[in-house]
């Protein structure tokens, strides 16, 4: 068994330099569309017609979008005769929308902070996306990121899924379970807004409609790196870039 | 008259009143007479004892002459009243806790007045086999108590309860009685009279190989009281079925008795070879690992409690072998050391078992049942029980600074020192012995784990309510037990000097001078040590206490010579200081750390199910079941039912699967025996068929026979 | 049989018309109607209901049937009840019974096709209609500490805006242990995962101590009701949510959701599209093998190998990301073909990952066989013989490490399969390592199949206009990373879904799983569950 530790020696540091470096491999982030300045009011329009969320509103000859309830379904890119502008950063973390001020945590947390992961009927992306944190070429374990099995020692709920009804009671208990400390980041635009599945008997639309949310990282799903933002940014380390929310995508 | 006698004579008198007090006064004051004259008399037999050890001398009267059967004398020396002692105490809780415990039990299944009669009938008897100086007075007191333990279980006015445990109880007793009647006859044959002191001088003149069948007649007869395996079967059995206020007494008192009998007439009266003494180290360890197997699987909180009786006292008929097997090879302080162990782990065993037992009625009459895959959760209902039983298991466990670590270290210490015996095999049975026993402690901390934790810790398992009344049982007599726990803990350099004159007069060592060092009297120029000596533990800071602590704080095990300088120490009285500085050192900065802070409760997290149902936690059962698993071999697990009710194969409504193990004692001993006793008992009776040449032919035979080995010797 | 509506036609279904003549023959009147229609579906309306246990074991085990699920509709006056079973080679058969809306009960087809046990629990739960000597119902998707009886929200009459109840929590409920030894107790494991990152599911390890009993999963933890939500949304709409139920394998998904719709419009993607959607298909497949190769590597605590194998499910995610601008494969399928065109570098780029992915691959395997500590701890662990995956109707990989051999894509060909050579492996020890190595093997036909189509790919159209302007209903399917996934559809003159009903593999398999779990040591609980690599959140929906 021994020459898998040869083997592993032999790949070498596969891991992102992010956060020192911006990381500008090919794929790791499947970018977003963003506010976009359209050269008539018909294609703005157009463009507010597409989107199957509501994400984009249109405003004149400019349009608006929110990227918490964009699903990424591309329309607004491939369909559409002048597409929207789109980003290709991941640096995607922001405040929820209902005017809470979050702070992040004390410098204590900056270089350890367990996390405690909900999937709250999630479709098994954003939960994956968590998933490859933990592969060598993102390793969160290096910034002092840890996963935790109980919520007892977890310093984050990190809560992915629209909060199925079942889910529901298990995910308070979870909170419930936390030191007093905690705080609660929505990851994905189904934890954030619903997503496809909106509000119905069986879908909470959202973490916030069950428990106080203090950051969200939206994509659908984000990729790992937008994760990584959140957690970095939750940890004190780094800043938000756009502090709040785009008020439903109005100025 | 001497002070010893009069103390004697009081015990008797006051056992007398108690029954006289119980029959007079009537059912509802029993209780009462009970604790107060069970109490005066166990004070009495604590003073009795204590007279005899503070002077130094043995105590001896002539009571009469009967014809045919030499004079009746009483003997109470260092060894006798080392057991008195006990004895003293243990009766002292026991009649606290029968007074306290009758008090709440008014129903039928009690009868009062035949308990109190039983009872001190039976402590009249044990304190006779005790101070019996001959082998007359011995026997008969000794068939007293056998025949008072079986009225004991066997007591059903209704006839509705299942007798096989005491008649087995029964059958086995008088097997080992007359075992030993045989054993003491054997000895007397070349001595002048039946008294002890003239077997003793008889014994001195026999050579050691004619001892080996008295040796073993005695061995195991009084094994039998003992509980070593293989005469053990009756145990379990009769202890689950005797009344809660009665076992504590057979646990520490009866069951001593056997290793009195087995001290008194294999060690002190017989000095066999020490071939005797390896017989008494394997059968003790192969008890102790059995009884701990069993022990640790058993469901039932008094049949547990009984198999770690057998386990304790296969340690410390393993000791004694140790001894045996040292005084042959002539090392007096090695043997002074097992024979220390011997009595000490006697004595520690004797108060924890009782105060397990205790707990055990306690628990039983609290909640109605035993079984403990129902109990669970106790600590919330019964927080002193808890508290106390707590200290009973880390006791019997070994934990520090309770007595099951002195003595237990003490016991594999000394079979360490095997080391300077001369012969390679016996030092190899030593060390599987040791193994064994090694084993056989860390399943023992296994076994009271789960005891401790499945019963009192965690949710309620069963649907039993708490009895209020029973609840109110007083607690004093088992808090009793708890400090003596403790104290023998802590202070065994005060303890050993106790236990030092009979084991000075059993194995010519002073244990006291060889383990209990006199450091912080002593100065390097004391001539009592040699200097060196006193150098290695000056060097070793032994003295770093002095002028703190008073007295002697330091147990000595073993010190090496020039070429093999190590030491072995214990100190369990710095290492309570050290432990309750530690504790409130780390209680102090627990205190600072969250002084600022609020203590939050919540709920126990368990997936984010909605509540934690008891049927989701631990079971004892399956707490053990690594054990079962592990020792496959030895339980041989037998599926008697296995029932799988399936709709299809693939609709699975129930598995329901019951073992059946039969002890690997009643496998391997009683089936066997009984099978054998049953088939010659067929045969004989096939041959009384009534034909009379067949008769003939027998005669003929049997005469053809005599002829033969009268030739051929 | 009363009538025949259009005579069988259609390429390879010979095999239904032989199986036509021998239900006319073995079932007469009890089959009120045969229909064939196009798209390999041969219709069977059963007037009694009696008839259908009898017939459902004709075709399961008589015939060799494969079973596909069971779905009920609620017509204005009337249920519509269709079991679906697989003829391989030849095509669908789809069991219709009807019945009035008050009727609501049934005969169980249980007790003869077990694998129908779930489907007919869920239609329990959801429909209200009672399956008659069903031995278990109750307690599935609506479990019962929250749920009351008599909430059966598929009804139409149940809204599914309706506003959340106050519902409390019922503390006393109990669940139902099956082991009943002495001194048995069961461990709970989850709904919150507690070893790190996993999905919402709950398991009782029954036990004695040491080793587990049974170990039975309690699922729908994630349910999302999306097939209720889907009634009333615009074909398009619905897609997202056929998309997004199952983010690992959501392009099989949409596919199979996708050919449903345009078998209703009878509309059928150009060839180029068919194509790319077999890429797509496969390169979903290679990825989510490599993804579950590492959660066996990492249940083993074969920490070095688990990390490689994640590098190339991470290097395949990032290439499906450049290729398609999502890592996930979402927003591509639509009725009628593909959103987008791909350019012929973009392949290039894309091809030269996969194959670095296939060997990389190749190699870990060939460490893997050489790690015997690795082997013992998938060998002979979580065991399922071939007369239970058949007995259960196991698909995918897991009923291929079984030996059934059923894969849709050669089954049941659909978007250009059938014109494509590969391998469909197969294994017969049923075990851990035999689960690994279909794996494996998959993996490697994958990244032909997508070698094949590269090489092959046509110009042309990516999309033909799609519009449905009449009602109608169909079956989609496709050969999903985890298995057979059924997606069954039926909408509106104006294109609005009446009734959405997607049945997945792992729906289908974790109903086997506690075959697999019975008897075992506890430390090897994790291993089992990798092996099997389902998707809670794909079985609930
Ligand atoms: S990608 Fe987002 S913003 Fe664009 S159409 Fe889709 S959901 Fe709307």
């Amino acid at each position: 068994m021994s020459f898998w530790f040869w083997h592993g020696l032999r790949k070498g540091i596969q891991s992102t330099r992010y956060p020192a470096r911006a990381e500008n491999t090919p794929g790791v982030s499947p970018g977003r569309p963003v506010n976009t300045d359209f050269s008539t009011v018909e294609e703005a329009q157009l463009a507010a017609e597409i989107c199957p969320t509501d994400a984009i509103v249109a405003h004149g000859k400019s349009t608006y979008v929110n990227p918490g309830k964009c699903v990424h379904c591309q329309l607004c890119l491939h369909s559409l005769q002048s597409p929207m502008n789109w980003e290709t950063g991941y640096e995607w973390t922001r405040l929820p929308a209902d005017g809470k001020e979050a702070l992040p945590f004390p410098a204590s947390f900056a270089k350890s902070m367990h996390i405690m992961v909900v999937d709250a009927g999630d479709c098994g992306a954003c939960l994956h996306e968590v998933k490859q944190l933990n592969n060598p070429l993102y390793n969160m374990h290096r910034l002092g990121f840890f996963l935790t099995a109980t919520p007892r020692t977890a310093d984050l709920l990190l809560v992915v899924g629209p909060v199925s009804e079942n889910m529901r009671g298990p995910l308070l208990k979870t909170w419930e379970a936390m030191p007093t400390t905690r705080k609660v980041m929505a990851v994905g635009g189904c934890a954030i807004a619903g997503g496809v599945f909106g509000k119905s008997f069986m879908c909470a639309c959202g973490v916030s409609a069950v428990l106080p949310v203090d950051f969200e990282v939206p994509g659908n799903p984000p990729p790992p790196l937008a994760i990584l933002h959140g957690l970095l940014v939750v940890a004190g380390r780094k800043s938000l870039n756009s502090p709040r929310p785009i008020s439903e995508g109005r100025p | 008259m001497t002070i010893t006698g009069s103390f004697l004579v009081a015990i008797f008198v006051a056992c007398a009143a108690g029954v006289f007090a119980s029959a007079l006064l009537g059912h509802k004051q029993v209780p009462t007479v009970l604790s107060i004259a069970g109490a005066l008399s166990s004070i009495l037999m604590v003073l009795t004892s204590a007279s005899v050890l503070l002077m130094g001398q043995p105590f001896e009267a002539a009571l009469w002459t009967l014809d045919g059967f030499g004079r009746f004398t009483i003997h109470l020396d260092s060894v006798s009243s080392i057991f008195l002692l006990v004895s003293g105490v243990v009766y002292f809780s026991v009649s606290l806790f029968a007074g306290s415990f009758l008090k709440h039990q008014t129903d039928e299944a009690h009868p009062h007045l035949y308990y109190a009669i039983l009872y001190f009938a039976l402590m009249a008897a044990v304190v006779l086999i005790l101070v019996a100086g001959d082998i007359v007075l011995f026997l008969i007191s000794w068939e007293c108590m056998s025949s008072l333990c079986f009225l004991l279980i066997n007591y059903d006015p209704k006839g509705q309860l299942d007798k096989s445990a005491g008649y087995i109880m029964l059958a086995m007793s008088e097997a080992g009685f007359l075992a030993v009647a045989v054993a003491f006859l054997l000895l007397a044959r070349s001595a002048t009279d039946f008294s002890f002191t003239a077997l003793r001088s008889a014994c001195a003149t026999l050579s050691p190989d004619t001892l080996w069948l008295p040796f073993l007649l005695g061995f195991f007869g009084f094994g039998v009281k003992a509980g070593l395996v293989p005469v053990n079967f009756w145990l379990p059995r009769s202890y689950t079925a005797a009344p809660p206020i009665f076992i504590p007494v057979f646990a520490g008192i009866t069951l001593n008795l056997g290793f009195y009998g087995i001290l008194r007439l294999n060690a002190d009266l017989m000095h066999a070879g020490y071939g005797t003494g390896l017989v008494a180290l394997i059968t003790g360890s192969i008890t102790a690992l059995v009884g701990i197997l069993y022990a640790t699987t058993d469901g039932d909180m008094k049949t547990m409690l009984a198999h770690s009786s057998i386990e304790n006292a296969g340690i410390i008929v393993a000791a004694l072998g140790a001894f045996l097997v040292f005084r042959a090879f002539s090392q007096p302080v090695a043997a002074a050391l097992a024979l220390s162990a011997v009595l000490y782990h006697m004595v520690n065993h004797s108060i924890y078992k009782t105060l397990l037992f205790e707990g055990a009625g306690h628990v039983e009459a609290a909640t109605g049942t035993r079984e403990m895959d129902q109990l669970g959760g106790l600590a919330r209902f019964l927080p002193e029980l808890s508290a106390i039983f707590l200290i009973g298991c880390l006791a019997i466990s070994a934990v520090p600074p309770f007595n099951g670590f002195v003595s237990e270290w003490m016991t594999l210490q000394s079979l360490l020192r095997s080391a300077v015996l001369a012969s390679t095999s016996v030092r190899i049975v030593f060390a599987l012995c040791g193994a064994a026993l090694a084993l056989t402690a860390a399943l023992a901390v296994t076994c009271f784990v789960k005891t401790y934790a499945m019963n009192f810790l965690g949710i309620r398992r069963g649907s039993w309510e708490l009895h209020v009344k029973a609840q109110a049982t007083s607690k004093f007599p088992l808090a009793f037990l708890a400090v003596i726990c403790l104290l023998l803990g802590i202070l065994p350099t005060y303890v050993l000097p106790i236990l030092n004159q009979s084991v000075e007069s059993l194995a010519g060592a002073s244990v006291t001078t060889a383990l209990v060092q006199p450091f912080f009297t002593a100065t390097p120029e004391n001539a009592q040590l040699p200097p060196a000596f006193l150098a290695d533990f000056h060097n070793l800071g032994a003295q770093t206490g002095r002028g703190l602590v008073p007295g002697r704080g330091l147990v000595v095990l073993l010190r090496g010579g020039e070429t093999n300088p190590v030491v072995f120490a214990m100190s369990p009285s710095y290492s309570i200081i050290a432990l309750v500085i530690l504790f409130a050192a780390a209680w102090f900065v627990f205190r600072r750390l969250t002084r600022q802070r609020t203590l939050v409760k919540r709920p126990v997290w368990a997936g984010g199910i909605p509540r934690l149902l008891p049927l989701l936690t631990y079971t004892p059962t399956g707490f053990s079941n690594p054990v079962r698993v592990v020792f496959q071999a030895i339980f041989r697990p037998n599926i008697v039912e296995d029932t799988r009710q399936t709709v299809a194969v693939h609709f699975r409504t129930a598995i329901h699967r019951q073992r059946e193990e039969i002890h690997v004692v009643d496998r391997l001993i009683l089936q066997p025996v009984g099978a054998a006793a049953r088939g010659i008992a067929d045969f004989l009776a096939g041959m009384h068929h009534g034909k009379l040449n067949a008769y003939v032919v027998y005669v003929l035979v049997f005469l053809l026979l005599v002829l033969f080995v009268y030739r051929a010797t | 049989m009363a009538t025949h509506s259009s005579p069988i036609a259609g390429g390879n279904i010979a095999g239904l018309a032989d199986l036509t003549g021998m239900i006319v023959e073995r079932f007469g009147d009890q089959v009120a109607q045969l229909r064939a229609g196009a798209n390999f579906i041969l219709t069977l309306s059963v007037g009694q209901p009696s008839a259908l246990p009898t017939l459902a074991q004709f075709l399961f085990w008589e015939h060799g049937c494969l079973f596909g699920g069971i779905t009920a509709e609620e017509h204005s006056n009337h249920w519509q009840i269709h079991y679906t079973f697989l003829l391989p080679g030849s095509g669908w058969i789809d069991v219709e019974f009807s019945m009035a809306l008050e009727t609501k009960t049934l005969p169980s087809i249980v007790t003869e096709v077990h694998a129908a046990d779930w489907h007919e629990r869920e239609i329990e739960d959801l429909f209200g209609i009672h399956f008659e000597n069903h031995p278990r119902l109750g307690d599935f998707v609506l479990h019962d500490q929250i749920w009351h009886e008599g909430i059966d929200p598929m009804r139409k009459t149940f809204s599914a805006e309706r506003p959340q109840l106050e519902r409390k929590v019922d503390l006393e409920w109990q669940p139902l242990l099956v082991v009943g030894d002495p001194g048995s107790f069961a461990m709970p494991v989850g709904p919150v995962y507690e070893g790190g990152i996993g999905e919402s599911l709950h398991f009782l390890l029954e036990t004695v101590g040491e080793d587990v009993i049974r170990a039975a999963p309690r699922l729908f933890y994630n349910y999302r009701a999306v097939e209720k939500i889907a009634e009333g949304r615009s074909i398009p709409d619905a897609l997202l949510l056929a998309e997004r139920f199952a983010a690992t394998s959501a392009f099989a998904h949409s596919l199979a959701f996708c050919l449903a719709a345009e078998r209703i419009a009878a509309v059928e993607a150009p060839p180029r599209a068919a194509a790319l959607r077999v890429l797509l298909a496969e390169l979903e497949r290679l990825r989510h093998h490599a993804g579950a190769i590492a959660a066996i590597c990492e249940s083993t605590a074969l920490a070095v190998a688990a990390a490689q194998a994640s590098i190339i499910e991470e290097q395949l995610l990032r290439a499906s990301c450049v290729f398609t601008d999502h890592r996930y494969l979402f927003g591509l399928n639509t009725p009628g073909g593909l959103n987008r065109d791909f350019e012929l570098e973009q392949c290039k780029t894309l091809l030269a990952t996969v194959d670095k992915a296939e060997s990389d691959l190749r190699i870990l395997e060939r460490r893997l066989r050489l790690s015997s500590s690795f082997l013992d701890r998938l060998e002979d662990v979580g065991v399922v013989i071939g007369e239970s995956a058949r007995d259960l109707n196991l698909v995918g990989p897991i009923g291929r490490a079984s030996a059934q051999h059923c894969d849709l894509r050669r089954a049941c060909s659909y978007s250009g399969y059938g014109r494509l050579a590969f391998d469909v492996p197969c294994e017969t020890e049923g075990d851990g390592y035999a689960r690994l190595r279909i794996l494996f093997a998959e993996a490697t036909q994958s990244a032909r199949l997508i070698h094949q189509v590269a090489d092959t790919l046509e110009g042309g159209p990516v999309r033909v206009a799609y519009e449905v302007n009449h009602a109608g209903a169909a079956l989609g399917w496709t050969e999903a990373p985890r298995g057979a996934a059924l997606h069954w559809l039926r909408v509106d003159e104006r294109g609005i879904v009446e009734r959405y009903r997607a049945i997945t593999p792992s729906f289908n398999n974790w109903l086997g799983f506690h075959v697999a779990a019975e008897n075992f040591a506890f430390q090897d609980f994790p291993i089992i569950l990798a092996t099997f690599g389902l998707s809670a959140t794909e079985c609930d929906r």
